[in-house]
């Protein structure tokens, strides 16, 4: 495979992106066919400038509105400093509307991450530094106790109503704070396991105050986290969190600005049983149209009918350099496709001009086929994330006491990782353009512990495999070449569960089994409906269980899939998550030393600068590898979000985008600067 | 005869009460509820539910409360025409069926109609033209209609008419038109979206449909009466659709009863494969989600439109077999 790959020339392009040369080589420049037919490009996306335009243009509707008087003139609408995007290519031209699949109401995420803009703070196109988004700028104080963002004066909502530091302390007084609506305050909020708070110093100014060191919090708030994800994700599908809310048009929902009486008769009269019901519907943007939103484009036909429309929101506080107001594209259409078969189809007669959502890798080549007549182009993304595939090993199974011990035995697990024929199952899975290795995230990312933690424990070597399993006393093997229990003589049964989910991963565990015959080890696949395999693992029910470890490549921000830190994850085992979220006061401590170490380095590392609490990432994925909580089969791959279908009409289209939790595919790529030639 | 009806009425309401209970029973069955359901689906597109996230969510919808606190305030509304609030669509149950009921109806009619008016001829012909060619070639078609499962005709259709048509695939309207407002340019896309699914629902039921005609006329067809009529005289034509045909039509009136629910729910895996935005995906979706009062209310409709049905072809029965009349008296 390594000989596949190809150096890419123009890597220096991207030593300003904090990316380096070695990594990008890695990043796959060319991989076989698919490299040769460009499919593959160069990172790149949308940049930020400093020189704010003298004046400003808007789209034509918005200048017919401000001429019949319905709408204040642009400059006003903007903030006086407005972010000023420099687009890829060039500056566009208005108009359009952007065809997009949606696949139901649970699809809130294809529209989220569009808006993803109305973040305080947001990652450039490469995902690797934190850029100004709706804060034109942040400062952590010396101690790591204090964070200020820096508003932009004279910001609006979609309504024209101001955006101030009172919609975040509304935020945290009155929605975070009311535990009608939010019960339970977040790991988010909180340092050293003591709660901050929200300050507001002016009208642009706005503090997050901790009692201990939070280093991490800019991050947070940056990534993809509760309290940075901004308001489209974090304050839909009944959620409440994201740092700030529009106060003066949810105050009429909320009690403490009349009465519990009025907002309760409010809700009946709508068809709800409590106000907090009434509320959450209100103010989720995906289904309430009249909600006051930050970002590019504004719902107008809600996500809960057979079409999800939105248009272009006329406060919008972004510009191009020529200081046209941003989005181009007026109007975003997605229609419901009620099952994914159906979206793939409809992409290739042409019928959606930007998705890379739903589109489905192992139809490569018939999207490929169809390029002409659906008049597109086909651009492969890869994932930062270690595997697409990792086999995540519950290191509290207690069903059997054997292989409980057997899967908290380290030599086990690398044996059953040192079975695996990566090569293969990317060949026959990923169309070979996946990296095959462990689960430590791309050497592009700075927690990367280094090239040759890839292959740590990681590539097929079964007479090593063998030798680890016969030292653990499981030499004997029945007539079938399986090795045999040495507690009662039957057969050594490991069981996989397998959902197929965004990749079939059922199919990926079959011929995992069918590897491990080598080895001696009868592997039997569970294949589980979505829900119940959550539930399976919230009891500690299952063995190994095959998922992604996406968004692991910024393990502080998402370390669900690597480390027992979140209680609703039971992967590795949901007495330890209790164990460390509770700070010991509840659960059980894990028995393996490897792994207390690891959680400390990671509790340790909130109140940490960056470049030490990267250090200390590189550790805990050092111990992750060589222990093999997690076994990564193959990643770094387009296959989740990754294959991106784009209309030739359309202009400032990245050849590569980052696709990643952090980067909300395609965010970071500033749908607001993409626009139609013609 | 009012005795009758009345008990039979009665009855339908006890079997309704009882199969509410059920749906509700069994929608509650497999572990886990419509939140483990949304956390799953989140995490597979990338997302993430947090623990304290996840308890407000179960305490908002009442899930932690035991089954029958659960089914007691849902039926209590139910009886007051409430059907509750979707979890998954964050709509009243009513308003998300009430979007796609009158396109399942017009699509059921549809089919219906294709069903009806292609078996009842060809079944009839081919019971008086028995082992004739014609026959033959029916029986053949009629044979792999009833082999082939739908869903296959309806992905080997859609292929064709993607790669020779370029016709737009899955749906009942173009992509222009599910914007536009209802009017004549909507209603006449619809018109042209119409004929392939409804065609498709109808092949499996048309080619069992001849096949029940057939035999049923054939058995007519050898009684003394029919002979005596041919003897007489009587006009071929007159002969066979006089009476014969009538007599063969009974099991049609009995499978009313099971046509009703149908028009709801017919068809649910072509309806998925054609991405129609009709009933049956909606209850399929419902149930992977555990969105219990929209997959409650849905099994609930159609059970009753199952006791609706058998009630109605009781009566029909009744009305064309002048022996069960007479039984009753």
């Amino acid at each position: 495979m390594t000989s596949r790959r190809k150096f890419l020339s123009s890597t220096a392009v991207f030593a300003a992106a904090a990316i380096s040369t070695d990594a990008l080589a890695q990043a796959v420049a060319g991989k076989g066919q698919f490299g040769a037919s460009g499919l593959v490009g160069n990172l790149q996306g949308p940049t930020q400038s400093t020189v704010i335009p003298t004046s400003f243009k808007e789209a034509p509707q918005l200048a017919e509105l401000v001429k019949a008087g319905k709408l204040p003139p642009v400059a006003q609408r903007l903030p006086a400093e407005p972010m000023v995007i420099k687009p890829l290519e060039s500056v566009g031209k208005y108009g359009g509307t952007w065809r997009r699949a949606f696949i139901g109401p649970s699809d809130g995420e294809n529209g989220n991450r569009i808006m993803a803009s109305d973040k305080l703070l947001f990652w450039d196109f490469t995902g690797s530094k934190i850029v100004p988004s709706v804060a034109k700028s942040f400062d952590i104080s010396a101690d790591g106790r204090v964070t200020t963002l820096h508003l932009r004066k004279g910001m609006k909502w979609s309504d024209g109503a101001p955006f101030t530091a009172d919609d975040f302390v509304f935020w945290f007084e009155d929605i975070y704070g009311n535990k009608d609506i939010v019960p339970a305050p977040i790991a988010d909020m909180a340092a050293g396991g003591k709660a901050g708070k929200v300050v507001k110093v002016n009208e642009t100014t706005v503090q997050f105050v901790f009692e201990n060191p939070y280093f991490l919090f800019p991050s947070m708030i940056a990534g993809d986290t509760l309290i940075g994800g901004g308001q489209s994700v974090q304050q839909s599908g009944a959620r409440s969190y994201g740092a700030y809310a529009p106060a003066h048009y949810l105050k009429q929902f909320l009690p403490k600005y009349s009465s519990e009486a009025e907002v309760s008769a409010k809700a009946k009269a709508a068809g709800f049983d409590t106000w907090v019901r009434h509320l959450h519907v209100k103010k989720d943007w995906q289904l309430n149209p009249e909600i006051p939103t930050l970002g590019p484009w504004r719902t107008t036909r809600p996500i809960n009918t057979p079409t999800w429309v939105m248009e272009r929101n006329p406060y919008y506080y972004a510009v191009d350099t020529d200081g046209a107001q941003l989005p181009y594209i007026d109007t975003i259409v997605m229609t419901l496709a009620e099952n994914i078969e159906v979206a793939n189809l409809r992409a290739m007669a042409g019928e959606y001009d930007l998705q890379e959502r739903h589109m489905d890798l192992a139809k490569l080549p018939v999207i490929l086929e169809n390029r002409e007549r659906g008049k597109y182009d086909v651009h492969l993304d890869l994932a930062y994330n270690g595997a697409d595939t990792t086999l995540h090993v519950n290191m509290d199974y207690r069903a059997d006491p054997l292989i409980g011990k057997l899967l908290g035995t380290a030599d086990f697990r690398r044996a059953l990782s040192m079975g695996i024929d990566r090569e293969q199952l990317n060949e026959t899975f990923w169309l070979g353009l996946a990296t095959p290795g462990s689960t430590a995230p791309a050497e592009a990312m700075p927690e990367n512990p280094g090239p040759e933690w890839r292959n740590k424990w990681s590539t097929l070597d079964i007479a090593a495999a063998n030798k680890m399993l016969d030292g653990l006393g499981l030499s004997k093997k029945d007539s079938d070449g399986y090795r045999l229990r040495p507690d009662n003589g039957k057969r050594l049964v490991i069981e996989l569960l397998a959902v197929k989910a965004f990749m079939d991963w059922p199919k990926h565990a079959e011929m995992i089994a069918q590897h491990w015959r080598k080895i001696g080890i009868y592997g039997d696949v569970k294949e589980s409906e979505r829900g119940l395999a959550f539930q399976r693992m919230l009891s500690g029910d299952h063995q190994l269980f095959v998922w992604t470890n996406g968004g692991t490549e910024l393990l502080y921000l998402y370390p669900s899939w690597a480390l027992p830190t979140d209680v609703s994850n039971g992967a590795y085992g949901v007495e330890h998550a209790k164990w460390y979220a509770s700070e010991g006061t509840q659960g059980t401590k894990p028995s393996d030393p490897h792994m207390v170490r690891a959680l400390e380095l990671f509790r340790s590392a909130a109140g940490q600068q960056e470049a030490e609490r990267h250090k200390t990432a590189q550790e805990i994925w050092k111990i992750m590898v060589d222990q093999q909580f997690h076994i990564g089969i193959c990643g770094q791959s387009p296959a989740l979000m990754g294959v991106r279908l784009a209309s030739r009409r359309l202009a400032n289209i990245p050849g590569r985008t980052c696709i990643a939790q952090h980067c909300r595919t395609p965010g970071s790529a500033h749908p607001e600067s993409w626009f139609y030639k013609a | 005869m009012i005795a009758f009806v009345t008990r039979r009425l009665l009855l339908g309401l006890l079997t309704t009460w009882l199969i509410s209970v059920l749906s509700f029973a069994i929608i509650q069955l497999p572990p886990g509820d419509f939140v483990d359901a949304y956390i799953a689906q989140l995490a597979s597109s990338g997302s993430a539910v947090s623990a304290e996230e996840a308890r407000s969510l179960r305490e908002l919808y009442g899930l932690g409360q035991p089954f029958y606190v659960q089914y007691g305030k849902w039926i209590a509304r139910v009886v007051v025409g409430d059907f509750g609030e979707s979890m998954e669509w964050r709509r009243p149950v009513i308003e998300v069926i009430g979007d796609r009921i009158w396109l399942t109806l017009a699509l059921s009619f549809a089919a219906l109609i294709v069903t009806w008016t292609l078996a009842l001829p060809i079944g009839i012909y081919s019971a008086v033209r028995q082992y004739s060619l014609a026959d033959y070639i029916f029986t053949f078609f009629g044979f792999i209609g009833i082999a082939v499962p739908n869903f296959l005709l309806a992905l080997v259709i859609m292929y064709f008419a993607f790669t020779l048509l370029g016709a737009s695939v899955g749906g009942l309207f173009s992509a222009e038109m599910t914007l536009a407002p209802w009017g004549w340019e909507k209603a006449w896309d619809l018109i042209k979206h119409l004929p392939l699914p409804a065609v498709i629902l109808a092949l499996a039921g048309t080619a069992q449909l001849v096949r029940i005609m057939r035999a049923n006329l054939l058995d007519e067809l050898r009684k003394p009466y029919v002979v005596t009529a041919r003897a007489k005289g009587l006009s071929e034509m007159r002969t066979v659709l006089k009476y014969p045909v009538r007599a063969a039509l009974n099991p049609f009136a009995s499978n009313l009863a099971y046509q009703f629910p149908q028009l709801i729910s017919g068809g649910i895996i072509i309806s998925i494969v054609l991405g129609l935005p009709t009933v049956g995906p909606l209850l399929v979706k419902s149930l992977v989600a555990k969105d219990m009062f929209l997959a409650g209310t849905i099994v609930l409709l159609l059970g009753v439109l199952t006791v609706i049905g058998t009630f109605i072809s009781d009566l029909v029965l009744m009305w064309v077999e002048p022996r069960l009349r007479h039984q009753l008296d």
